[in-house]
């Protein structure tokens, strides 16, 4: 900008700013019906498609790579394969303390990885606990005490 | 119908942090009136503006109402995306091509200084099944890292020679941002210069149906499957489609590509694109980044990054190669044929592919 709309005293102006709103996210009826299965009966359900026959967990309406409604609920395992991970080092309101480990998981039965925390990961030596993460380990799937059919009842474990 | 060319006439880009002297709007405002004049163009010829903004980034809602005139669209036809910045040039360069359009603004920013970009992210994830456990988007790109490390093992030295071979690129450009900004901390097995260079960007670019030296050979456009852990987070398709398409769109093989321009938030990214096109030996991105002359010559995020501007700037950059105009950048025999990539957030869920080439 010229000179012309800066004379030299003026002091240069920061507005603070902040976006707080609420939303109410509808679920839908495939989702809530997930989240009721880990709430009632403490098992992972996925949902099968016709076409490609993938089981799809966490279970949904449609498989988006065929474009077609999913034909039936089945579960899957407890236990399965810790596919991809990250060890989270920023803190973040709501969050655990970092480090903290989230990964992906392909549970037995199913064709797609669904993500969580990964728990009792030692991160004494985050290089090493990285490290020992990258050979794709074996975790089984726990529940918390108290379950409220979200996501966050539960987690996964190494074995 | 024949479609008409599409020539590229001019690009401009303004990179900072945090400058209090000049708000969005003003900007906006320079850093297009500087693409017209580098293009020899006056605001009264051009007849459509296309705009690349985030309402999220920008901290202002309505989308881009406040913003969108500073890049000349009051009482003209525009379009506004909040996608990558090479997708508002796809549709400007449609525009064109079709006849409905003769001389086109391009325009694309984000101001990381203003707002918390990375932060914003995390609001982007299913609020039912992922948003809940705190990922952001440079936490997927963690994730991809150990995917491709987990199948190819460690590299060894590759990753660090890239991440040299960006930074001294980036140290070269007269486009990169030359003091401290924003550090995120970045998630295992990412290592901190690997990450982006936050910055302040606009870019703009003046496009049009009159002849120039540089015309758009190509483009292509493709989108993944919705959630990250159902990618094939290493192959990348929808990256490796969209350049597909934009090569067929120019009738011509990615041998005769002497430039490519990726957008990516991380190294990894950047690297694994190369792998994607086919440009590396599986395995073998982080070593072909460092070693290739011919990819991200202007160090990439390393040298400035904020969403949605980034396609556009790496078309920019192009667009500079292809002209001579690159500066201390410019390869040593100007090339003839460049790909620009750009890709949205998360975790680079859509791609977009220009192929330019001189005329
Ligand atoms: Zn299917």
């Amino acid at each position: 900008m010229k000179d012309v709309h800066m004379p030299n005293d003026v002091e240069l102006i920061t507005i603070p700013g902040n976006w707080n709103f609420d939303y109410r996210y509808f679920a839908g009826e495939t989702a809530s019906r997930f989240f009721a299965e880990l709430k009632n009966s403490r098992r992972i359900m996925g949902t099968r498609c016709g076409k490609c026959r993938r089981l799809l967990v966490p279970a949904r309406t449609f498989c988006e790579a065929c474009y077609v409604e999913t034909v039936s609920w089945e579960p899957v395992g407890e236990e399965g394969t810790l596919e991809v991970f990250t060890i989270v080092a920023a803190a973040f309101p709501g969050m655990p303390p970092p480090p903290f480990v989230i990964g992906y998981v392909t549970l037995d039965g199913a064709d797609t990885s669904i993500a969580n925390f990964i728990k009792g990961v030692d991160l004494s030596d985050i290089h090493a606990a990285g490290k020992s993460l990258l050979s794709r380990p074996r975790v089984r799937t726990v529940f918390s005490a108290e379950v409220q059919g979200r996501i966050t009842d539960f987690h996964f474990e190494l074995i | 119908m024949n479609a008409r060319p599409v020539y590229l006439h001019g690009a401009a880009t303004s990179v900072g942090w945090g400058d209090s002297r000049r708000s969005l709007t003003d900007m906006i405002f320079a850093t297009v009136t500087d693409a017209l004049r580098q293009s020899d163009a006056h605001m009264d010829a051009v007849d459509s503006v296309v705009i690349a903004a985030h309402d999220l980034i920008d901290g202002r809602s309505l989308s881009s109402m406040v913003t969108a005139p500073a890049a000349g669209s009051y009482l003209k036809d525009e379009m506004r995306v909040d996608e990558d910045g090479l997708v508002a040039a796809s549709f400007a360069a449609a525009r064109i091509e079709a006849g409905e359009a003769r001389l086109s603004v391009v325009a694309a920013w984000g101001r990381a200084s203003e707002g918390a970009p990375d932060s914003v992210s995390r609001v982007g994830f299913d609020p039912a099944f992922e948003k809940p456990l705190g990922l952001q988007e440079l936490d997927i790109s963690a994730v991809r890292l150990s995917a491709w490390l987990a199948r190819y093992g460690d590299p060894g030295d590759s990753r660090a020679a890239a991440t040299a071979a960006r930074s001294m690129r980036a140290g070269r450009s007269p486009r990169a941002l030359r003091v401290p900004s924003r550090d995120s901390v970045l998630a295992y097995p990412l290592r901190q210069a690997e990450g982006p260079k936050w910055a302040d960007i606009v870019v703009a670019m003046i496009i049009g149906a009159a002849p120039s030296p540089v015309r758009v050979g190509g483009v292509g456009h493709a989108t993944d499957l919705p959630r990250p852990g159902e990618r094939d987070l290493v192959g990348m398709p929808a990256l490796r489609q969209s350049a597909e398409m934009a090569l067929r769109g120019s009738a011509r093989g990615i041998d005769s590509i002497d430039l490519f321009e990726i957008d990516g938030m991380t190294l990894v990214e950047e690297a694994l694109a190369l792998e994607s096109l086919g440009l590396a030996a599986p395995g073998h991105a982080f070593e072909h980044y460092a070693l290739a002359e011919n990819v991200n010559r202007a160090g990439g995020s390393a040298a400035a990054w904020c969403y949605p501007a980034m396609g556009l700037m790496r078309l920019a950059e192009c667009f500079h190669q292809l002209s001579g105009t690159a500066g201390a950048t410019q390869l040593d025999t100007a090339p003839r044929r460049a790909m620009a990539i750009g890709s949205s957030p998360l975790g680079a869920q859509t791609h977009t592919a220009v192929v330019l080439e001189r005329a």
